[in-house]
């Protein structure tokens, strides 16, 4: 894959994208979400941030899916100038981080009373 | 490569050699005397002030330093009185952290990131210009208050009620607080400036994975100083108004709240380290290149590990207030950030050994400055892991462990290859080498005198001693080895001194050094040491992450910019592809008279409100002859 169109279809920067977008809903969800966490089921948060990992998670793979078909042998080759495979392994990266970030956040919701919050 | 030209104005494609280099020569030079002095936009110019400024602040902070160990060397010794002795820790942290750490690797960025991303100048330029005297001017607030006795003396952090008008009725804190605002001011200009720059003016085929790892560190530290910085500047405004007009923010009698500080400083606070700490990281990782001879292993895992640490960076503060009394499950999850962050700089420096294993290694003095950075900054890294953890850092907070803790980590992590730094680039400075026999003894000094100063630290804090305190009692037993670690730090400056020594001396008299005297990658030695006030007499054009390696026999350049006035070329963010030419800003004495409207509004402000009144339309003036149309060829298009 080498034209632009054929790159564009490969998602390269779905990890840059998701995973902050994953983190950002999370972290305004949970606020949000509080009273009714309280009131309705404990495990709205638990739910929320699990999907979101997911969907970080998600990113990541189809930059990983972008570094594996259209990436070339950027990884290996000091020479650089693919500025879309290199966005791609930072996808990779970033999905991981975010979903990281927000499995603490997660930890952090299963273990306090959503009441008390 | 040559680009459209649509005007019937001189460029450099008709132009070549000794012609065309004299020609850039008069567009771009600063002129001489005082007023070119005090008027220039020339980033190298500016770079050069900013780097000698800081370092006369890292003197004046680490000479208050020795004040401190000579008072601390014995028990109840009368050196320094109880009152001095608060002025002179808090002069010596406020300008180690504000004066110091932080300007000197923006300076650093000044000069070498246009350099390095192989353009003309600074993005915004006059900003550049303001920034430096914003800087000037606040450090030297800073320090003729303490000169005249009004030196702060509330800690580097200025926690709340101490500093507040019950508890420091002087001026001392407001100085204090008025001095962040100058300095984050000229560091909030630099981050425009570097961000600007890196995107948008870097050299054709500079794609994002062409940049270099010291460009990309400059990157991601000036975000963070964006989105770090305006946190201690609420801060520090907010102090100023409860203490001039009763505001209250900070006054829980009246609905305020002292943690509510805390939580802004060290919102700020614990980037602020990052922000020290990852331009030292680019500075190390090129360095390492240059020396093992082949390109850094991992690139990409290393600006990754940039973003990583530098967005991490910002989810650890609450580390600094576990013992606030926060609920145990906050700090729990704050304890799980900070030993997160590991991760990142953990995998940094397995990059980084592993250029080393693959490459030949050649062992010179900004090569020793890396791998002392690398020891220390591990050390310093473990002990930040102990006190990242709740129970442990109850115990030791507020005592000599932690003292130990930050300086391996600050003076490790940033000293060290900031040092190396110097060695490093002083040639493509000045057109001379340092000594190498000096630097390697600066070297040795350094780590042995270094390590004896910090290390015994770690024992003194865990016998409880505790910090700022400006004398104690013989009974302790804390004696010898305070002593020990007053002998260190007087080995620690004696490298310091060598360090001068070595400047001045090879300034003059050193080996003339050439283009590229460490057969270094990277752009910035590309061009003469040092470099002509046009950086480049043609823009180069970029095809390889390591260009000055690559196969070619010489590097591509652009032609087409203007032969007649000050141009450079704009690219696109991701694939460098040239766009537009536009025009940079000739030397001005407005951001000089900007900069000193602001200093007198901003001096004014913490005696009298009325100062907001009286001190604005100066500065609205000086800004208005700023940006005043001049009919120059800048303003042509």
């Amino acid at each position: 894959m080498s034209t632009p169109e054929q790159n564009s279809k490969l998602l390269y920067w779905a990890g840059v994208a998701l995973g902050p977008a994953a983190w950002a809903t999370n972290l305004q969800g949970v606020y949000v979400i509080t009273h009714f966490a309280c009131h309705n089921t404990a495990s709205s948060s638990l739910v929320i941030g699990t999907i979101l990992i997911l969907v970080a998670l998600a990113g990541s793979l189809l930059s990983a899916r972008a570094v594996y078909r259209g990436a070339g042998s950027e990884w290996a080759d000091a020479r650089g100038g693919g500025p879309r495979t290199f966005m791609a392994w930072l996808g990779v990266g970033s999905g991981m981080l975010f979903a990281l970030v927000i499995a603490n956040q997660l930890i952090a919701a299963s273990m306090v009373n959503s009441c008390l919050r | 490569m040559t680009l459209v030209t649509q005007h019937k104005e001189l460029r450099d494609d008709v132009l070549d050699g000794l012609q065309l280099s004299t020609r850039l020569d008069r567009i771009w030079r600063t002129p001489s005397g005082l007023i070119g002095a005090l008027t220039s936009v020339d980033h190298k110019v500016i770079g050069r002030r900013y780097i000698l400024t800081a370092f006369v602040f890292l003197f004046l902070g680490g000479a208050l330093a020795l004040l401190m160990r000579v008072q601390l060397a014995g028990a109840e010794k009368h050196v320094l009185s109880a009152d001095l002795y608060n002025q002179v820790f808090t002069m010596h942290g406020s300008t180690m952290m504000f004066l110091f750490a932080v300007p000197v690797m923006e300076a650093f960025a000044v000069y070498l990131v246009p350099l390095m991303v192989g353009t003309r100048n600074i993005a915004f330029p006059r900003l550049n210009a303001f920034s430096y005297w914003m800087f000037l001017f606040g450090g030297c607030f800073l320090w003729i208050s303490f000169i005249f006795n009004v030196g702060p003396d509330v800690g580097w952090f200025a926690y709340v009620p101490l500093s507040n008008l019950q508890f420091t009725p002087s001026k001392r804190a407001d100085v204090w607080a008025q001095m962040i605002t100058f300095t984050e001011v000229a560091a909030l200009a630099v981050a425009v400036e570097i961000v600007v720059t890196v995107f948008k003016l870097r050299a054709p085929g500079m794609t994002l994975d062409r940049i270099p790892i010291f460009v990309w560190s400059m990157l991601v530290t000036s975000f963070l100083v964006m989105f770090a910085m305006p946190s201690i500047m609420i801060a520090s405004t907010s102090l100023i108004l409860d203490r001039l007009v009763n505001t209250h923010f900070f006054d829980p009698a009246a609905g305020g709240h002292v943690l509510l500080w805390q939580h802004l400083f060290w919102f700020f606070g614990h980037p602020e380290v990052y922000i020290i700490f990852l331009p030292a990281t680019g500075m190390a990782s090129m360095i390492l290149a240059t020396f093992a001879r082949r390109p850094v292993i991992g690139y990409p895992v290393i600006v990754l590990s940039l973003i990583a640490t530098g967005f991490l960076s910002f989810g650890l503060w609450v580390h600094h207030m576990f013992v606030t009394g926060l609920p145990q499950l906050g700090a729990a999850l704050f304890t799980a950030n900070s030993m997160l962050i590991a991760v990142p700089s953990g995998l940094q420096i397995f990059c980084w050994l592993a250029t080393l294993w693959d490459g030949r290694p050649v062992y010179r003095t900004p090569l020793l400055f890396v791998l002392g950075f690398i020891v220390v900054f591990v050390i310093g890294g473990l002990s930040g892991v102990m006190v990242a953890s709740v129970p442990i850092d109850t115990q030791v907070h507020d005592t000599y462990f932690v003292v130990a803790h930050f300086h391996y980590v600050l003076i490790g992590g940033a000293v060290f290859p900031l040092i190396g730094a110097v060695y490093y680039w002083f040639p493509k400075i000045s057109g001379r080498m340092l000594s190498e026999r000096l630097g390697r003894w600066n070297f040795w000094l350094a780590f042995v005198g270094f390590n004896v100063a910090f290390f015994p630290m770690h024992f003194l804090g865990l016998m409880g001693m505790p910090r700022r305190v400006y004398t104690y009692i013989p009974d302790m037993g804390w004696d010898r080895l305070n002593l020990l670690s007053s002998c260190g730090a007087a080995l620690f400056a004696v490298s310091f001194i060598l360090l001068i020594a070595n400047v001045v001396v090879s300034a003059r008299r050193g080996a003339l050094a050439g283009d590229n005297p460490w057969d270094a990658s990277t752009l910035e030695w590309a061009t003469t040491s040092p470099p002509p006030s046009y950086n480049f007499d043609r823009i180069p054009a970029v095809d390889h992450r390591d260009p000055l390696w690559s196969d070619t026999e010489s590097i591509r350049v652009v032609a087409g910019l203007s032969a007649e006035r000050r141009e450079v070329l704009l690219t696109s963010l991701a694939e460098a592809d040239p766009q537009v030419r536009e025009a940079s800003p000739e030397p001005s004495i407005w951001p000089l008279l900007t900069a000193l409207a602001t200093t007198v509004f901003f001096i004014g402000s913490i005696f009298t409100p009325w100062a907001v009144l009286w001190g604005t339309p100066p500065m609205a003036v000086a800004l208005i002859g700023w940006f005043w149309p001049t009919g120059s060829r800048e303003d042509e298009e």
